[in-house]
């Protein structure tokens, strides 16, 4: 075809496409091939303030790895992030199966919300896409798939560290106890901590005198927290998104119940927490799948970049994107059948994975973090920081205004 | 009942020619086919929905209710006892069809916005048991249909255009349905009833029949789309299955925005709906949150104000419709 076939605007374009090839070629030969990587979150709808909080981590692993070179084994391939909104579970599954075959994405980082997670990890199984999860339900790598990671411990696992790591502390303090009251939403996520809880609780001979499921977006709490202060519970253990736990503290509070409360993660540990509670929010403990003062380097850059404490799921999903990204330069590839083989055999102590509890990823048979641990934290000022087990702590736990030693 | 083959006839005819040879021209595996595929079962629903709410202008917002009774009913059958989703299928078919002449006895005496209020917190109540009643529906988790690879007798398959050719069958045996019932006797019934219920009681109709007869056809395909929708997707759970805006008032929507009680009304609108929603997703989600949904809902709104009978409006000769100088005495009876 010569250039007068191609009509006037058609001879620009190639000449302008040629002078760029001639300009860019010397350094275009040396630059590896981006690596695309999806990333699925509920960045609208009810959970899209943890949503956002997560992308936000990935994004700061994204830049940082970026910035330090890329992928080295991959001639210092970038990063590059291809996000969908996933909002709810019926829209997961399309949009996973796009980030694969338009993108062309080497692994899926997402979804938080345990059901939309399930809902994509159906199509990433069947094209054989890695995902690497901080969903918490049980289910996840409890189905015997072969191509999802969960980073953090499971939902009944958090319910019992919840349980366990509670009385444990208040033991220390020199408070016995005998009854508890459990407050679930009725979602996947509420209703696996809340078994974890349940079980627990069965296990050390303690009785739940309140064991209650309520709807997510509750609008009314007082007949919960009537129920509450007439069980004779010594402590209560709330597992809820975010506006659900306000409503829950602020009416204790109102009501100057001072039974010591502990939040199942989720709601119970973000900035708008504090926001919504103002000094209600001081003293709240919650179990937490990681927290930011256990890697503060990051926690500092994150606060710097985005003006708030970096959050669990930021640091989780930053964690579950460099674990991709060691898996690749191991790999030495970005094939998605060998970085699943590498995650599979991964055992990486450095980088954002120092940000989860126990400071490894390392996963097991079913893809689950066999090295992760939950954590306690406890509100102080505008910040949770970690107060339990020891070997995590930062700061001495504090039980009905005594620091516990 | 006569039949004659009219020009928007031919039109179906041809598309449904088109659509069944679509898989062969685009990547068996892609996104491309699985929004065809969600598209044609979309238009599956809304042409059941098209049954009572634009035949009999009985506008239900409850119709997850027995999406979710298909997709429960054959996902349990299969897990619990093995049986085949295909017969499980029928069994949700029958499942909904009984909870939708159970539904109709306390509201079909209701009118207009109470019948749809009724309708949604039938739904909404399911929601709540299947949410609840964790030993029967699985709880909150949602149920994951196993990964079997191809077994056609199991209702599995590895390509998605296995799914997409049997979407497309199910489309086209609702549309036959919808066709039957609009043209035969039944369907002048409903008319009847849809322009002046007081006036067709008069006449003779036996409206409650009627209007009985019309939803328990339009439940059970209902669940019959929620069983290939849990077979094509592999995973529900009760707030998604049983969703109000997801389900219920898609359905609705769908058929609206193609045009109530035609043929080619809710193939129309899911064909406009839900491409142009995965469009949005595609280049807009990823850009602000909830920017896709925002874009996505002022185009609905400028589609209904541009024409609010809907897209086959346009096409004035396929309408399904009572002659006009029927009209304005009817306008006046129904307010």
């Amino acid at each position: 075809m010569t250039v007068a076939t191609l009509g006037r605007r058609g001879a620009l374009a190639a000449l302008l496409g040629a002078g760029l090839f001639a300009a860019g070629a010397p350094i275009a030969a040396r630059a590896a091939d981006d690596v695309v990587i999806g990333v699925i979150q509920p960045l609208s709808g009810p959970n899209a303030q943890f949503g956002i909080g997560s992308l936000r981590g990935i994004e700061l692993a994204a830049d940082t790895i970026n910035a330090a070179g890329g992928i080295k084994a991959l001639g210092g391939a970038k990063i590059k992030l291809v996000t969908a909104d996933v909002p709810t579970p019926n829209t997961a599954a399309a949009a996973t199966q796009r980030l694969i075959s338009q993108n062309g994405v080497s692994a899926v980082i997402g979804a938080f919300v345990s059901s939309t997670t399930l809902a994509a990890s159906e199509v990433t199984e069947r094209a054989g896409i890695p995902l690497v999860t901080f969903a918490f339900a049980d289910q996840i790598t409890g189905r015997g798939y072969k191509y999802v990671f969960q980073v953090s411990p499971k939902g009944t696992v958090f319910g019992k560290a919840q349980f366990d790591y509670a009385t444990e502390i208040a033991k220390a303090a020199g408070e016995k106890i005998d009854k508890i009251a459990i407050l679930y939403e009725d979602t996947a996520y509420g209703t696996a901590q809340a078994k974890g809880l349940r079980e627990a609780a069965k296990a050390a001979g303690v009785e739940v005198v309140m064991d209650e499921a309520y709807p997510l977006g509750i609008t009314d709490v007082s007949p919960l927290v009537n129920k509450l202060k007439a069980s004779g519970a010594q402590m209560a253990f709330p597992v809820s998104y975010l506006n659900d736990g306000l409503q829950i503290i602020r009416a204790l509070r109102q009501q100057n119940i001072d039974i010591p409360v502990v939040g199942g993660a989720a709601g119970y540990i973000i900035p708008d927490f504090k926001k919504g509670l103002g000094d209600y929010a001081e003293g709240v403990l919650s179990v937490a799948a990681a927290s930011g003062d256990l890697i503060p380097e990051v926690a500092a850059e994150y606060k710097k970049k985005y003006g708030t404490f970096i959050t669990h799921e930021a640091l989780i999903h930053a964690a579950a994107l460099d674990a991709v990204v060691q898996a690749m330069e191991k790999a030495k590839s970005s094939d998605p059948e060998k970085v699943r083989a590498e995650l599979a055999s991964l055992d990486y102590c450095k980088g954002f994975a120092q940000g989860v509890p126990g400071g490894c990823i390392k996963f097991d048979a079913n893809g689950l973090n066999a090295s992760a641990f939950p954590v306690f934290v406890q509100w102080r000022g505008d910040e949770p920081v970690t107060v339990y087990p020891p070997k995590a702590a930062k700061q001495k736990p504090i039980w009905r205004g005594k620091t516990v030693e | 009942m006569r039949f004659a083959l009219k020009p928007g006839h031919v039109v179906l005819l041809l598309f449904f020619i088109a659509a069944a040879l679509l898989p062969l021209f685009v990547d068996p595996r892609g996104h491309l086919l699985r929004v065809a595929a969600m598209a044609l079962l979309f238009a599956a629903m809304a042409q059941s929905w098209n049954i009572v709410g634009g035949l009999a202008n009985q506008i239900s917002l409850g119709h997850a209710a027995f999406f979710g009774l298909g997709a429960y009913t054959s996902t349990l059958l299969f897990l619990r006892l093995g049986i085949s989703p295909w017969i499980g299928m029928l069994a949700g078919a029958m499942v909904a069809g009984i909870a939708a002449a159970l539904l109709s006895v306390p509201t079909f005496r209701l009118k207009g916005h109470y019948f749809a209020l009724a309708t949604l917190a039938f739904a909404e109540v399911l929601r709540v048991i299947a949410n609840s009643w964790a030993d029967l529906s699985g709880g909150p988790v949602g149920l994951t249909v196993p990964f079997l690879g191809t077994q056609p007798l199991s209702f599995a398959f590895r390509a998605v255009s296995s799914y997409y050719w049997i979407i497309l069958a199910l489309l086209v045996i609702v549309c036959v349905v919808f066709y039957v019932l609009a043209h035969g006797a039944m369907g002048y019934r409903l008319r009847a009833v849809r322009e002046n219920e007081a006036a067709a009681e008069v006449a003779g109709v036996n409206t409650f029949r009627v209007k009985l007869v019309a939803s328990v056809i339009s439940a059970a395909l209902t669940a019959m789309c929620g069983t290939v929708f849990a077979q094509f997707t592999f995973f529900f759970d009760p707030d998604s299955i049983f969703s109000l805006s997801g389900i219920s008032v898609r359905m609705a929507m769908i058929a609206i925005v193609g045009g109530l009680g035609t043929l080619g009304g809710p193939i129309i609108g899911a064909l406009f709906l839900i491409p142009l929603e995965e469009v949005a997703n595609a280049y807009l989600s990823s850009r602000a949150a909830g920017l896709s949904q925002l874009v996505f809902g002022l185009i609905l709104i400028a589609a209904i104000l541009i024409q609010p009978r809907g897209i086959m409006a346009f096409f004035p000769k396929s309408r399904v419709k009572t002659p006009p100088k029927a009209q304005p005495a009817t306008e006046g009876a129904r307010g």
